[in-house]
């Protein structure tokens, strides 16, 4: 149990490292000199340009900065952002909150429109498939920032039900996280109730209805957990799409959040700004996987035993 | 709100004449925007979108007429991005953020004077390189301490020290050399070179007064908070992606001489919210979510003006229209008669009319009308004539045609190089494409290239390139000097003289023009110059931009300062 949880530790760890270097790299080896970029554009005398490429160490060579980078980074030191003139802790800091919320709402919409949908659909006649796989085209077809559109003017503009207005309560939450939610939903409704029908057929699932089992429970009890495991998996994976994925929506519904920040940090090549930002979607990522990883055992009581 | 004087009393103005927004504090911005603007004031792109023409004030109602000044209430304007930095020292001064909350020691009126403010009066030595304030009495930062010589000083100092790596404010009193406390409300400027543009640049937002105490401390604290003279205070500060919340500061009674109001704010609180996406502005506009917004798309206007609910107000930005940059150093452009071929050979009117529906007038040379000193005599030169055009291009032996029907010279296509940046050029994608059709009419060939930001500064800085685009909102006419110096080529970093346009005669007439504060002199040389860019071809001016307003029609009372941004400090909400 130890060492898994050592293993887990160590991988980890590797990720971070790898997506740090990965984006180290490919900052610097894309063209422009990063002193050109913040000073040129803005047209600066040159004693600033030496001022900003002395305090950021941009005149040394690439692997010294590297290396020096990577320090910094292991003592928790993000530095500056170069374009903000904010910590990177502070700029990360102040929109990773409305991230996380936006985050854990639109999982929780997710789940919460895939599962009773796959479980009253699974094995249903046709009349009562097609209309919901409708709605599943519909919500895999339909662009995110284009569904957040409409849901803005009919739900705010009009019918004044939510803010538009990003407010930070709840209320301002419901309408991003549907429009983020449709199309992981409908894919995850398609994965489960494929699941669902598959464990329907099994022979246990033929003896618990001999048994008297009612059909309400035999889907409950005994076909959702089987059809759950890829669904698992695909909740991971979703999260970690939306940490970035989530812009469109951040503009739509003008929110605050890590998206917005990490696209201006990419385009104004803030180098610390866009590895913070990598170091914190890393992190949210590894232990969103690693939850997923131990709920598995939650799901499938067969991994409990084999391992232990 | 202090409006001019001329329009002191708020009752008598009509709500349907149509007349020039009112401006306050003309600034003079050789700052951020204009030296931005070759790289197409790429940080400031959401409210270039934004604006609009002045010569065509909206017929609609003026939102500062109406009955009396009612106290009280929040009023909430949504705009579409944030500063950087809120402290402009710093920072990309976004003046309507950051003007709230700092005075400036000096006041420009509408007719670009210079008056008084937080300096009650001023000296100019017989060199002109020495100017002595006296300060007004009385007045308070917000954080309680009084504002004297001593902070005049610290706040000039702030501006240059190399730490604070200013991105504009800077540049406004580039001729700065130091300040000297003679008691505690005088303080001496000493200046490097005499600068007609210094008092000017003082007026700016950008040299907005913050409290020492403020100042002494860690720069990054004020990026998010500021502490000021100002009519507003803000305790929470600026939130990046997010804005700023005003509250109004009851004991404010130093606003300049001439304003409506020279008392508190009637407003009890002043909301500034973020929002990027140009239709949800409008939508929280419609729906009551937020008084005004900022940016209404050109093609929104005519439908919102027609809605007795609300009103739109717009003014033209001064400084250089958006414009394209010929290459006159290389390339075919080189030759004046293709670039004269190009100015007169598109219908630029036309073509801005169908994009920007009247909003954003076409440019009508060199310089905005709305800019100080403007020539109107230049105009005749922009105007459309394919014939005229068609016989340079043949005159320059560009005289055969391909299979395309584009020209060629010796088996040479006549073709021409637009760089820009895609991710900041994209709300201008249909006008590139409107301008290389109607080149291609003209049988010239504009190849539309989309760079990535580090390649667009390498090209730009070796010359490589045939056409680029800028535009430079400033309310001087020294954007010419920005723009046409032979000093501001860009060479060793991005500068405005995109066109690389070299001329010793308009070299010496700017210099003279900016080291002299005769008048009637500085008409002179700047009507010269504009003569002479517009004879050389040495520019294609398209459009003027314009910062439209709409706002519920409760709000009143909004003034633009003179570098186009809406100034809220004497707006009120009728109930």
């Amino acid at each position: 149990m130890i060492g898994g949880a050592l293993r887990r530790l160590g991988s980890a760890v590797l990720v971070l490292w790898g997506a740090v270097t990965v984006a180290f790299l490919a900052l610097h080896l894309t063209s422009g000199d990063p002193v050109d970029l913040l000073t040129g554009l803005r047209g600066t005398s040159d004693g600033l340009r030496e001022e900003i490429t002395r305090e950021y160490g941009l005149d040394r060579p690439l692997p010294v900065q590297y290396l020096t980078f990577l320090g910094h980074v292991l003592r928790g030191d993000l530095g500056d952002s170069y374009v903000l003139h904010l910590p990177v802790r502070t700029a990360i800091g102040q929109q990773l909150g409305p991230t996380l919320q936006l985050l854990g709402a639109t999982v929780l919409v997710t789940v919460a429109l895939a599962v009773p949908a796959a479980l009253l659909t699974a094995g249903r006649p046709r009349w009562v498939r097609t209309p919901v796989a409708l709605l599943e085209g519909l919500g895999v077809a339909v662009p995110a920032f284009w569904l957040g559109t409409l849901l803005l003017a009919l739900f705010s503009f009009r019918l004044r039900w939510f803010p538009a207005l990003g407010a930070p309560g709840l209320d301002g939450l419901v309408l991003p996280a549907l429009a983020l939610a449709a199309g992981p939903a409908a894919v995850i409704t398609r994965v489960l109730r494929r699941g669902l029908e598959r464990t329907l057929d099994e022979p246990f699932v033929t003896t618990a209805r001999a048994r008297g089992v009612g059909e309400a429970a035999v889907r409950l009890r005994h076909a959702l957990r089987h059809g759950l495991l890829p669904v698992t998996t695909l909740v991971g994976w979703l999260t970690g799409s939306l940490i970035g994925g989530a812009v469109v929506i951040e503009s739509v519904f003008s929110r605050q959040g890590l998206g917005t920040l990490a696209v201006t940090a990419v385009r104004n090549k803030d180098l610390p700004l866009v590895i913070g930002i990598v170091l914190v979607a890393g992190l949210v990522y590894t232990v969103v996987n690693t939850a997923v990883d131990l709920s598995y055992r939650l799901v499938d009581p067969r991994l409990r035993t084999s391992e232990s | 709100m202090r409006p001019h004087p001329d329009t002191l009393d708020p009752t008598i103005s009509s709500r349907t004449t149509a007349r020039p927004p009112r401006r306050r504090t003309a600034v003079h911005s050789r700052g951020f925007r204009s030296r931005l603007g070759l790289v197409a004031a790429l940080t400031l792109l959401p409210l270039t979108a934004a604006c609009a023409g002045s010569a065509t004030t909206p017929g609609g109602a003026d939102a500062a007429s109406g009955d009396k000044p009612v106290a009280g209430g929040t009023l909430t304007l949504a705009v579409p991005y944030g500063p950087t930095c809120l402290d402009p020292h710093q920072g990309q001064a976004d003046a309507l953020f950051s003007r709230a909350a700092l005075d400036s020691l000096v006041w420009q009126d509408d007719s670009g004077t210079v008056q008084p403010w937080l300096a009650k009066s001023w000296k100019i030595s017989e060199d002109q390189k020495t100017y002595t304030f006296t300060l007004r009495t009385g007045v308070t930062f917000s954080d309680g301490t009084a504002f004297d010589a001593a902070a005049v000083k610290a706040n000039l100092d702030h501006v240059v020290a190399p730490a604070t790596k200013s991105a504009g404010a800077a540049q406004l009193i580039e001729n700065y050399r130091s300040a000297r406390v003679v008691d505690p409300q005088t303080v001496e400027v000493t200046l490097a070179a005499p600068a007609s543009s210094f008092l000017t640049g003082l007026a700016s937002p950008s040299l907005g007064i913050e409290s020492p105490a403020t100042l002494a401390g860690d720069p990054k604290a004020l990026c998010s908070k500021i502490v000021g003279t100002g009519p507003f205070t803000s305790a929470e500060g600026f939130t990046p992606q997010q804005g700023i919340t005003y509250q109004r500061r009851a004991d404010y009674a130093w606003a300049p001489e001439g304003a409506a109001n020279r008392g508190p704010a009637h407003l009890d609180r002043l909301t500034v919210r973020i929002v990027p996406d140009s239709s949800s502005r409008q939508g929280a506009l419609t729906s009551g979510q937020a008084d005004a917004a900022a940016a209404i798309a050109p093609v929104n206007v005519a439908k919102l003006k027609a809605d007795p609910k609300f009103t739109v107000q717009s003014a033209v930005s001064p400084g250089v229209p958006w414009s394209l940059n010929p290459n006159t150093e290389k390339g075919p452009l080189a030759d004046v008669r293709l670039r004269r071929a190009l100015r007169n050979g598109i219908d630029w009117h036309l073509i801005v009319q169908k994009l920007y529906f009247g909003v954003f007038p076409a440019a009508t040379g060199p310089l905005s009308p709305s800019t100080p000193q403007y020539a109107a005599g230049v105009a005749d030169r922009y105007r459309y004539d394919a014939a005229a055009a068609g016989k340079l291009l043949d005159e320059a032996g560009w005289t055969a045609r391909d299979g395309e029907g584009y020209r060629t010279r010796d088996g040479k296509r006549l073709s021409l190089d637009f760089l820009y940046i895609g991710e900041y050029f994209s709300q201008y994608t249909a006008l590139a494409t409107q301008i290389q059709a109607a080149a291609k009419d003209l049988g010239i060939e504009i190849r539309n290239q989309n760079l990535d930001t580090g390649s667009y500064v390498k090209r730009v800085l070796a010359g490589d390139y045939d056409l680029l685009n800028s535009s430079a909102n400033n309310a001087s006419p020294d954007a010419l000097r920005l723009v046409f110096g032979s000093a501001h080529i860009p060479t060793a970093k991005i500068d405005n003289n995109a066109a690389r346009y070299r001329d010793d005669q308009v070299d010496a007439q700017l210099a003279e023009a900016l080291a002299t504060t005769d008048v009637q002199r500085q008409k002179t040389l700047y009507a010269a110059v504009q003569q002479k860019v517009t004879e050389d071809a040495a520019i294609l001016p398209v459009f003027s931009n314009a910062y439209v307003l709409g706002a519920s029609a409760r709000v009143r009372g909004v003034v633009f300062e003179q570098q186009s941004f809406p100034n809220f400090a004497d707006a009120w909400l009728a109930r």
